[in-house]
Formats: structure tokens, C-alpha cells, sequence
């Protein structure tokens, strides 16, 4: 059973290697190319909503770190780490959007999905295999990503600190470097799962509708404007936009944390004990009953 | 000598939108036995072979290898391989990619000989599907279900759209290298006259229905195929055949159960093509439905 996964979740990397390999790869060296850029004083970015530019580095900041507690500075330089990598992660995100969209949508419009058929490969070995993937194997595969961002940053920040006399080399090396990234792969299975039934609702519609993007999006609208209609509520359109937004922020979770920070473990934890993790989780597999009943079911390759 | 039975279907029916696809399909298939399917567009044969595989639905009694193909599709497909569709290999990914997953997931699948059987081929194991001509792709799918250690090979129109040069490699390739006389094959084609030599048994079906069974030696034996000489016409005419046709300017009368004997002095006597038996009994079917 372990051979026949492990070869399921290398056929689905090696299909999908530009949007959850080269895609973030990409997008990581971009940043540490402009890190690297600014840090050196080659470049500036300003726009009017964003600025990245050592101007922000001037003396009310240096003193203001200098007086800052170890505690503090610890505190912004993880999150400064954190919010670099959001460029990938939401790179990785629409790819996993589109990957969700097509990937039984592209089997049937191949016709590939006879090939598939005709292996011993159950249907629900194969929704289970593209279920590791999104949940396990992705968040993997873009950590590296991460951490070679981080290390870019880290050293390009130093150096820039340590000869502008704003913080000692040793604090950008926290004692959290290498344990935020524990931490991170942690958030980024949690978020994973959080966001499962909107996946799963993407292949479903894969399985299916001729037109998978219309499939997906004309149900929920119309559910949406059913419910505000009938029942005056809007849970289901506030369910879409907290599954599709990170977990630590959502309405349902205890503490919402307005600010990017690293999250912890226990945080997971928390997230696992609320019930509206809990009726994701049902959604899902009743979702993964659908694709597994329809991908064995629809015999209707036309895809458009 | 006892043979296994293979597929066994009682009462088959397939409903689409009110009409049957598939109208009472009684069929015993033993191992050994390269049957083919043969009828015109829209005769069911694709939807047999479909519920072979377990990939629709039917009614009746339905067995393949002692299992039900639709609540054990997973167990049978480790001893049922099929090409049911031209084409059909991922094109994204390379032959190697496609055998290192196919060895992942298939039991039966012997990756060396597989190898092997590609070593004599023109296709490159680096090469990706969509390179491949249609010709290619088609052998490098038989040659992926002739490394498996299946006991069933279901064929749904696999030479579809080939040319002539790769249709009969296929067929050469798939008796000299693939069948062992244990083996059972389910082969159905609008190619009639290319899989004539290849086959052991013949289900003639129209219209959801087996309208005949038969092996080729019996058929071989049972009908006979006369070109009278032109005085002895008449005289053929009255010995009732089941059908007549006119080839080339020449009549050409079909017999049933005649012997050989009673038909050899009207003129050149010799048992039917296939193509030739199945149009035949196709109209005999067609005017008794009228009669």
C-alpha cells in the first residue's frame, strides 16, 4: 500500500513540478535577489502602498531597537521572516487552487483517466493520494523555499545590521531560526487542512461539470444568495471566506491574531479542539465521497 | 482438457435514456479463447467489454475471473489488463515516468521485460508520450500490458486510427509474443479482416444483442461460401442459401450446414470471411426483424 502512494505522490510531483517546485523557486530567488538588491543599497521599492528600502532603518529605528528588549527584537525579527515568505505562499496557494480545479478535470479531458482505470488503482486510493499531496506533501515541498529565503534574509539583514550599528549579529540568528521552521511546516498542514474542503470542492467539480470552473463557483453563489434570501444568514459565504483566509485569523478560532507571527504548536492544537475544524473535517469526507462516487461513475470525458 | 471460465454474463442489460445498450448478453468465455466482437457502431460491444472492466454499471449476472467487475474492479484489474482507447497514455509524462509508475502500483508488472520488449522498439524511454506518434503510443501501451502477468486482455478498437503498417505489427506482436494459449483476450474492432487470423471464437452482436456465437472452426465447418458457375446458378439458388450477394458482377451464395460435397460441383466453394458472414447475418437479422 506504501509503494503504491509513494508512486502516486511522485507521479502527481512530477506532474505538477512547475506550480509546487519551480513556480516558488522562482519566486523565492526573485526575493532574494531584491533582498539582496536592497540590502546592498542597489535598489529601493517604493509604492504607495509598499515600501521596502533601508530608509526605514533611520535613527528613531536604531534607537528604538537599541532599547528594545531581547524579547522584542526577537519578536520582529520572526515576523519579519515570516511575512517575507507570504510571496510564496500565496504563489503556491493559487497553485493549489488550479491544481485542485484541474487535476480531474485534465484526466478526463485527456482521456488519460482511461489509462488510470485501467491500473489497479482503487478511486479512493487515488482521491486519498491527491489529499496527502495537498495536505503532506506540498507544504514540504515549499518549506525549502522558506528556509533558503530566511537564510538570505537573515544573512543580508546582519550584515547590513551589524555595520549600521542597529542590532548585534546575534540576534537575527535567534535561538528560534531553525524551530520556527518546525513550526512553520506544522502551520502550513494545519492551514492545509483548514482549507481542505475548498480543494476537495474544486476536484469535485473536476469530476464532473463539463465546465469545472463554472461548476465550482455557480453552486456556491447560488447558495450563498439562497441562504441570504430564505434565511437571512450568510454562513455559507462566511465559511468559503474563512477557509480560503489563514486559519489563525479565522472568525472560529479562539484567538484571533490580527498581526503575522510564527504560530505555535499549541496553536494547532487549539485549532484541532474547535468544532469548525471538526465541520471541515466532516465536510471533507463527504466531499471525498463525492469525487471518489463520481470519478468512478462519469463516464463524460468532455471537459471545456 | 477443462478450461477455467473466464467471464461469465447472464441477462446483461445496460439502459441508456430508454434504450439498451447491452438487451440480454449471455455469454460464457473460457480461457485460451481470443474472442472477437464484432458489429456495427452502436452494437454494444464497447459497453460489454466496459462492464468487463467494471468501469459501468449493469443488470443480470455479471462474473470475470470469479468476481463481480464492479464491486471488485480494484482485485480484478491486478489480473485483467485492457487498451480500450487509442491514445489514452498521459501525455505529459515520459515512457520512463510512465513504467516506474506503472511498476509502483501494478503486482503483475515486470518492469525488465518491459524494457526488453521496448529495446526492440523505435520509442526512446526519455521520450515524452506527446512526442510519440499514434502508432508509437499504441506500442508502447501493448507493450506496457505484455509485461503484465494478466490472465484477461480486454482490446476495445486498440489499432483505432493506425495505419495499416502498425495495425498488423500489433496483431503479430500480440500473437506471437503475447498469447500463450492460457491467456484470454476480448478483441473488439471494426477491422474485421485484420483480427480474422488472429481469432478463436467470434460474437457477432447488433443492437444490444448477441445475434451469433461461435468458434471459427465451426464457423468454418458450418458455413460455406459459393461463386457458381453461371449454368449452375439456378441449381444453387434452390438449395436455399442464407444469403446472396453480388461481388464483381458474380453471384455469391452463403450456405448453412450444406455439405461441402452438394456444393463443390456448382461451382468455387470456400468458407466465408468473416466480414463476409457478419454482413450477411447482420441483413438476415435486419429481414427477419422486418419479416
Amino acid at each position: 500500500m506504501m509503494t503504491v502512494l509513494f508512486t502516486m505522490i511522485r507521479k502527481e510531483i512530477q506532474e505538477h513540478k512547475l506550480a509546487f517546485i519551480y513556480a516558488p523557486f522562482i519566486v523565492a530567488l526573485v526575493l532574494c535577489a531584491v533582498i539582496i538588491s536592497v540590502y546592498l543599497g542597489l535598489t529601493d521599492i517604493q509604492t504607495t502602498n509598499f515600501s521596502f528600502s533601508t530608509d526605514v532603518y533611520d535613527e528613531k529605528y536604531k534607537e528604538g531597537m537599541l532599547l528594545a528588549s531581547p524579547e522584542a527584537k526577537t519578536a520582529v525579527i520572526r515576523a519579519g521572516l515570516v511575512v517575507l515568505g507570504l510571496p510564496i505562499l500565496l504563489t503556491v496557494g493559487f497553485g493549489l487552487l488550479a491544481y485542485s480545479l484541474s487535476t480531474f478535470a485534465d484526466e478526463r479531458k485527456d482521456r488519460s483517466l482511461i489509462f488510470w482505470r485501467s491500473l489497479p488503482v482503487s478511486d479512493l486510493t487515488t482521491v486519498m493520494s491527491k489529499l496527502v499531496f495537498i495536505v503532506v506533501v506540498i507544504p514540504l515541498l515549499v518549506l525549502p523555499n522558506l528556509i533558503l529565503l530566511q537564510l538570505v534574509a537573515s544573512l543580508s539583514v546582519s550584515i547590513y545590521f551589524v555595520s549600521n550599528d542597529i542590532v548585534p549579529f546575534g540576534y537575527v540568528w535567534t535561538s528560534y531560526f531553525i524551530s520556527d521552521w518546525f513550526r512553520i511546516i506544522f502551520s502550513l498542514w494545519a492551514q492545509a487542512l483548514w482549507s481542505l474542503p475548498i480543494f476537495l470542492w474544486l476536484m469535485l467539480s473536476g469530476t464532473y461539470f463539463k465546465k469545472p470552473v463554472i461548476g465550482a463557483v455557480v453552486p456556491l453563489v447560488a447558495l450563498v444568495v439562497l441562504e441570504g434570501i430564505i434565511f437571512k444568514a450568510n454562513n455559507v459565504q462566511e465559511f468559503i471566506e474563512n477557509r480560503l483566509g489563514f486559519w489563525s485569523r479565522a472568525d472560529s478560532f479562539p484567538i484571533q491574531y490580527e498581526e503575522a507571527r510564527v504560530v505555535d504548536i499549541t496553536d494547532v492544537y487549539l485549532m484541532i479542539t474547535t468544532q469548525a475544524f471538526w465541520i471541515g473535517m466532516i465536510a471533507s469526507a463527504v466531499l471525498v465521497a463525492g469525487i471518489v462516487f463520481t470519478r468512478s461513475t462519469n463516464n463524460d470525458f468532455t471537459v471545456e | 482438457m477443462n478450461k477455467d471460465i473466464v467471464v461469465k454474463a447472464h441477462g446483461v442489460k445496460k439502459n441508456y435514456d430508454n434504450s439498451y445498450a447491452l438487451n440480454g448478453i449471455d455469454l460464457e468465455v473460457t480461457s485460451g479463447q481470443i474472442l472477437g466482437f464484432l458489429g456495427p457502431n452502436g452494437a454494444g460491444k464497447s459497453t460489454f467489454l466496459q462492464s468487463v472492466l467494471g468501469l459501468i454499471n449493469t443488470e443480470g449476472n455479471l462474473e470475470v475471473l470469479g468476481l463481480d467487475p464492479r464491486k471488485d474492479r480494484h482485485k480484478l484489474l491486478k489480473e485483467v489488463c485492457s487498451i480500450t482507447d487509442v491514445a489514452v497514455l498521459p501525455k505529459w509524462m515520459t515512457v520512463d515516468q510512465i513504467l516506474q509508475y506503472v511498476d509502483g502500483v501494478h503486482p503483475g508488472f515486470d518492469l525488465q521485460k518491459c524494457h526488453s520488449i521496448l529495446s526492440k522498439t523505435n520509442i526512446k524511454r526519455s521520450s515524452q508520450v506527446k512526442i510519440l506518434s499514434r502508432g508509437m503510443v499504441v506500442q508502447l501501451h501493448l507493450s506496457i500490458v505484455m509485461a503484465i502477468n494478466a490472465r484477461l486482455l480486454v482490446l476495445d478498437e486498440p489499432t483505432l486510427g493506425l495505419d495499416l503498417v502498425y495495425r498488423k505489427e500489433f496483431y503479430s506482436q500480440l500473437i506471437e509474443d503475447y498469447y500463450d494459449g492460457e491467456k484470454t483476450i476480448l478483441i473488439s474492432t471494426h477491422q474485421v479482416e485484420e483480427i480474422e487470423g488472429v481469432l478463436s471464437d467470434a460474437v457477432f452482436m447488433n443492437q444490444g444483442r448477441i445475434v451469433m456465437q461461435d468458434s471459427i472452426e465451426s464457423i468454418n465447418k458450418k458455413f460455406l461460401e459459393l461463386r457458381p458457375n453461371r449454368d449452375s446458378l439456378e441449381r444453387a439458388k434452390s438449395l436455399r442459401p442464407i444469403h446472396q450477394r453480388v461481388e464483381l458482377g458474380r453471384e455469391v451464395l452463403l450456405f448453412e450446414d450444406t455439405e461441402h460435397e452438394k456444393l463443390s460441383d456448382l461451382g468455387e466453394v470456400r468458407p466465408p470471411f468473416i466480414a463476409d458472414l457478419f454482413m450477411a447475418i447482420m441483413d438476415k437479422t435486419k429481414n427477419g426483424d422486418n419479416a
